[in-house]
Parts: C-alpha cells; sequence; structure tokens
C-alpha cells in the first residue's frame, strides 16, 4: 500500500480502541479476575479468605468435575459419531438421483440448528414427559406398557437421552456444510466411477470421502468446540440430574456457584472448564491439522 | 439399462425401486421430525390443558386462540418484552459487530503497525477460548462494576464473542480486494474514512451479510450468558424467558407451548423467508472459521 494514503496513527488508534478495550473488558479481565478469586475462599459475601491453591487440590480430587468432564467428552464423541456420520449418510442419499425433494431436505433439514437450544430443550422434554410425552404415547399405543417410565430419571439412560436432541438438532447443519463441499468436487468424478461399476457404497468410501476428508475435519473441530460447551439443554432438561447423572462442566461451575453460592471454588472450576476444554479443543486441532497435512503430502 | 429386459435388469430395477424408496423414506423421516415438533406445539397450542392432557396427539377438535389471547393480555409473563428485548439485543449486537468487525478485519488486513499481527493473533485467541468458562467470572465482573443486569448489558459480552469469527472472515476477504482500487481513490484525494465507508465497505458487503446472519441466531439463541448477567424478569431475553414458562403456567403445557410460538415466532418466521441465504451464511462463516 502506498505510504502516502496510509492513514496517521491517531486515526487507526480512534477506530481500534473502543473494541479492543470492549474485547478485552469482556474476555481477558473475568479470565484474570476468574484466577484471582480462585486463590479464596468466598461465599460471594464481603469476606473472602486466602487460601492459595487450597480450592485446585479439591477441584483434582472432585469426582463430580472429573465426571463432568467425562460427560463432555461423552457427548463430543456421541455427536462426531452421530452428527457427522448420520450427515454423511443423509448426503450420500440427496445426492442420489433416485431422491426426491432435495430443497425440502435443507430447509426443514436445517431448521432445528436455527433454533434456541432452550426450545429444543423444552421439545425433548416432552418427548420423554412421563404422563404426557410422544415417548410413552408411542410405546402405549404399540402395546408396551412394561416399557413406559420416568425417562429422564433413569441414571444409566440419561447421558444417552440427552445426547439425542443435541445430535438431532446439527445433523441438518452438518448436512448442509457437507453437501456444499461435495458440490464443489467435479461432477465427472462420480459418472465415471459409475462407468467403472463402482457401487455407491465404494463410491462413497473410495471417492467421496478423501475429497471431502477436509471438510469433514472442520466439522469434528466444530463438534468438538460445540460440546466442550454444553450447557443450555441440560440445564432445560434435565439440570444435571438426576443426581450428578448428566451433570457436564458449564452447569456444574453454575451451580456450585450461583446455587451454592461458592464463588470462590466457582471460580477454580472456570479455570478448570478453561484448562481442560483448552487442551480438548486444542489438541484435536492440532490432530487435525496433522491429519489435513498428511492429506498434503500425498499428493 | 432400460432399454434391454434380461431377467438381471429386471433384477437390478427392482433392487433400485427398493433403494430408492428406502433413501426417500429415511430422509423424508429425518425432514419430518425436524418440522414435526413446530406443528405438534401449533395444533397443540390450540387445545384446552384437558383435551391434551387426555390425548397429546390428536388435533384440536375445537381449535381456539384463548391461550395466545391468556398470555398476551397478562402483563405479569413479560413475553411481548421478553422478545422486545431480545430483539433490541440482537438488533445493536450484530450491528456493532459488523462495522466493529468491518472496520478492524480492514484495518489488520492492511495497515502496517507495530503490533498488527500481535492484535490479529489477539482476537483470532477468541475463536479457541472456551468462552463457556468465562460463565461465572463474567458475572463477578460485572456486577461489580455495576454493570449487570440493565438493558444493555447483554450487548457487551454478545460483541466481544462475536468479533473474532467477524474480524477473521472480514480479514480474509478484505486481503482478496486489490490495493490499487485504494491507492486510485487516494489519488483523486479520498480520504481514508471515505474510502473506507464509500467504496471498501460496499464491495464487502457478502462478507458482512455472513457474518450478520450468524451473529443474528448467535445472539437471540445466546442463553447462558443471560442467564447469569440478567435477574430483572423486565430485562429477559427470548431463551430466559422460556426457561420460566414451565412455572409460570404451572405445567400448563398447551400454555407452556403457546408462549413458545410466540417468542419463537419472530425467529422462525425470519429462518423461512430467508433460508436460502442464510443457510448459505451460516455454511459459507463456518467452513472458513
Amino acid at each position: 500500500m502506498l505510504s502516502s494514503i496510509r492513514p496517521k496513527n491517531r486515526v487507526i488508534f480512534a477506530y481500534l480502541i473502543l473494541p479492543i478495550v470492549l474485547y478485552v473488558f469482556a474476555v481477558f479481565i473475568p479470565l484474570v479476575t476468574a484466577g484471582f478469586y480462585s486463590l479464596f475462599e468466598w461465599k460471594g459475601g464481603p469476606n473472602k479468605t486466602f487460601i492459595g491453591f487450597e480450592n485446585y487440590v479439591t477441584l483434582m480430587k472432585d469426582s463430580v468435575f472429573w465426571k463432568s468432564f467425562s460427560h463432555n467428552i461423552y457427548l463430543v464423541i456421541a455427536c462426531i459419531i452421530g452428527q457427522i456420520g448420520l450427515a454423511f449418510i443423509f448426503v450420500l442419499m440427496i445426492n442420489s438421483r433416485l431422491v426426491k425433494l432435495k430443497g425440502i431436505h435443507r430447509t426443514f433439514g436445517f431448521f432445528p440448528s436455527t433454533v434456541s437450544a432452550v426450545a429444543i430443550g423444552f421439545i425433548w422434554t416432552m418427548v420423554f414427559d412421563y404422563k404426557r410425552g410422544i415417548l410413552n404415547w408411542f410405546l402405549d399405543l404399540i402395546g408396551k406398557h412394561d416399557a413406559i417410565k420416568v425417562w429422564l430419571n433413569e441414571s444409566g439412560l440419561v447421558m444417552l437421552l440427552i445426547s439425542l436432541p443435541l445430535i438431532w438438532q446439527f445433523i441438518g447443519y452438518y448436512m448442509v456444510i457437507i453437501l456444499s463441499a461435495i458440490s464443489s468436487v467435479d461432477k465427472e468424478i462420480f459418472e465415471v466411477a459409475e462407468i467403472d461399476g463402482a457401487n455407491g457404497f465404494q463410491r462413497a468410501i473410495y471417492i467421496v470421502l478423501p475429497l471431502i476428508k477436509n471438510t469433514l475435519l472442520v466439522c469434528v473441530t466444530l463438534c468438538v468446540a460445540g460440546n466442550m460447551k454444553a450447557f443450555d439443554h441440560i440445564f432445560v432438561m434435565t439440570a444435571g440430574g438426576p443426581g450428578n447423572a448428566s451433570m457436564v462442566m458449564a452447569l456444574y461451575g453454575y451451580k456450585i456457584s450461583f446455587a451454592q453460592q461458592n464463588m470462590g471454588y466457582g471460580s477454580a472450576i472456570s479455570i478448570g472448564i478453561f484448562i481442560t476444554s483448552l487442551l480438548v479443543i486444542g489438541g484435536s486441532q492440532l490432530l487435525v491439522k496433522l491429519l489435513s497435512k498428511d492429506k498434503g503430502g500425498d499428493n | 439399462m432400460a432399454g434391454k429386459k434380461t431377467g438381471r435388469d429386471t433384477d437390478s430395477i427392482i433392487k433400485t425401486r427398493i433403494l430408492s424408496l428406502f433413501m426417500n423414506f429415511i430422509l423424508l423421516l429425518f425432514s419430518l421430525s425436524c418440522i414435526f415438533p413446530l406443528v405438534w406445539m401449533f395444533y397443540s397450542s390450540l387445545k384446552e390443558k384437558r383435551v391434551f392432557n387426555a390425548d397429546i396427539m390428536g388435533l384440536p377438535k375445537n381449535p381456539s386462540f384463548r391461550n395466545y389471547i391468556d398470555i398476551l393480555t397478562n402483563s405479569d409473563y413479560h413475553i411481548f418484552e421478553s422478545v422486545l428485548n431480545s430483539f433490541r439485543t440482537t438488533v445493536i449486537s450484530v450491528f456493532l459487530i459488523v462495522l466493529f468487525g468491518f472496520i478492524i478485519g480492514y484495518i489488520l488486513a492492511r495497515i502496517k503497525f507495530p503490533g498488527n499481527r500481535l492484535l490479529y493473533v489477539i482476537f483470532l485467541m477468541g475463536m479457541l477460548i472456551p468462552i463457556h468458562s468465562l460463565l461465572v467470572p463474567i458475572y463477578v465482573v460485572f456486577t461489580r462494576t455495576g454493570l449487570g443486569n440493565q438493558w444493555f448489558t447483554l450487548i457487551m459480552p454478545y460483541m466481544a464473542f462475536g468479533f473474532p469469527i467477524a474480524i477473521f472472515l472480514v480479514e480474509g476477504y478484505v486481503k482478496g480486494i486489490p490495493v490499487a482500487l485504494e491507492e486510485a481513490a487516494a489519488i483523486d484525494g479520498s480520504s481514508f474514512s471515505r474510502t473506507l465507508f464509500s467504496i471498501i465497505l460496499p464491495m464487502c458487503r457478502p462478507i458482512l451479510t455472513t457474518v450478520a446472519i450468524i451473529q443474528t441466531f448467535s445472539c437471540w439463541n445466546e442463553f447462558s450468558f443471560a442467564l447469569v448477567l440478567i435477574k430483572d424478569p423486565r430485562l429477559q431475553t427470548v431463551p430466559l424467558a422460556m426457561t420460566q414458562f414451565t412455572g409460570q403456567f404451572s405445567s400448563d403445557y398447551t400454555k407452556i407451548m403457546a408462549a413458545m410460538l410466540i417468542t419463537m415466532a419472530p425467529i422462525v418466521i425470519f429462518y423461512f423467508v430467508f433460508s436460502k441465504q442464510i443457510i448459505q451464511g451460516m455454511v459459507a462463516g463456518a467452513v472458513k472459521g
């Protein structure tokens, strides 16, 4: 750029200062604050006592926190398999000449991902509701009265049940992303494969999959980041219960801080969430980078 | 294939038919599952509580808008206010995210100054930072500074969380615009700010639309930060109000559904009117981000 048209530093500063201050205030100050308060025993009142790293020692031994962490990982894995896997299969189907109403599938399928998680949570609470739930209504209809139960009270089932709305909500989202990736691939490749006699399954694995590998990896990254912050659905559906059977990290931090007013320990949990999520998200991104580089090397 | 009539071909035609039936069925089932809850909530909301409790799936025999009238005429529920709050918060946040995202993205792409790359990295870090870990500390900071529980409270974190993706997208987009354009403008005597807003801004419209679409949905649907930062029921946004319905309407499900639909209406209409552009925008943003 010509140096003569470069604006004065004053002008640049004036344009940048407000958003930078806001960004630092809303993102970095809270982090530092959490780090500070995590060193105190503080119940939200005016008194706090400095206790050093004691909150972190408690956190390391806190089985509920680590259980919540494992639930986050459970959701990540369930959603990678459920969302991206099903989305990929649906895309293969939609791309087939045999399928009609492609536009409708796109528009309707994408719709749930634009709805607030609170509404989705409510809808699925209605599916699992004991007296007025759709699931129990259906079981009643087909005569399986023994199977009727208060679904969200089953601690062994609850993680599976709350991952269903999460998976369902975003299948359409990933479906559309993968569809757009495939549409940019040369159609001739598919035709050549058809002439050569590759069947649908072979085409999917050997031709489509490698071509959209990078898009799939982007989807995995989105999936990991999205599920480490799971909160809304679960807050609405079970609030982490029964007991802590469906507790996730963000919800646990919220409960300790607001329901128990234990802001000191809540801050330590926040830092714990920050570090564990950063490790998982960062780790998955590193893995993704490695995998997509791998592909570059092959070419 | 269709021309020949050997046994093997009829065989494969039947196979194709079955496959076609199966695939259409599965996809239809999925698409219907995505839209059915909305339909079900709508016709159920036209029922009376008793009728619904007796038969949850049946269509209403005497449909009435009584639930809607009850909700909208009772100001204790703050339904209309919550829609208004969400609307205001979303419009202001999205406008400012687009405006500042554009300015910062442009400056970072074009102008050399010490700390340019550092600033870029700091903003980009926002995409990696797990912001949900800020839930508790942001409450502490906002309450201490007296910025919590105001009509403008939510705009601040929504803007801050929206910046990274906006800046990232704009920066990449501006780099694809030839510099010669700005040079020509400068030679013609256009000032920096004038070039920025009357030449570059119109050129960036596609990417700014993408940013606006993504942010509209994320601001409208955001729940967890609204939950900790807003205590006054008159300042509640839509997702926050939704969590209150169950309590307010004491498990009167048909009323809850009516309230849900009233508060969902703006975004649902927005989606179905602009679905093509919205889908495109969201996908473009997700893939580049």
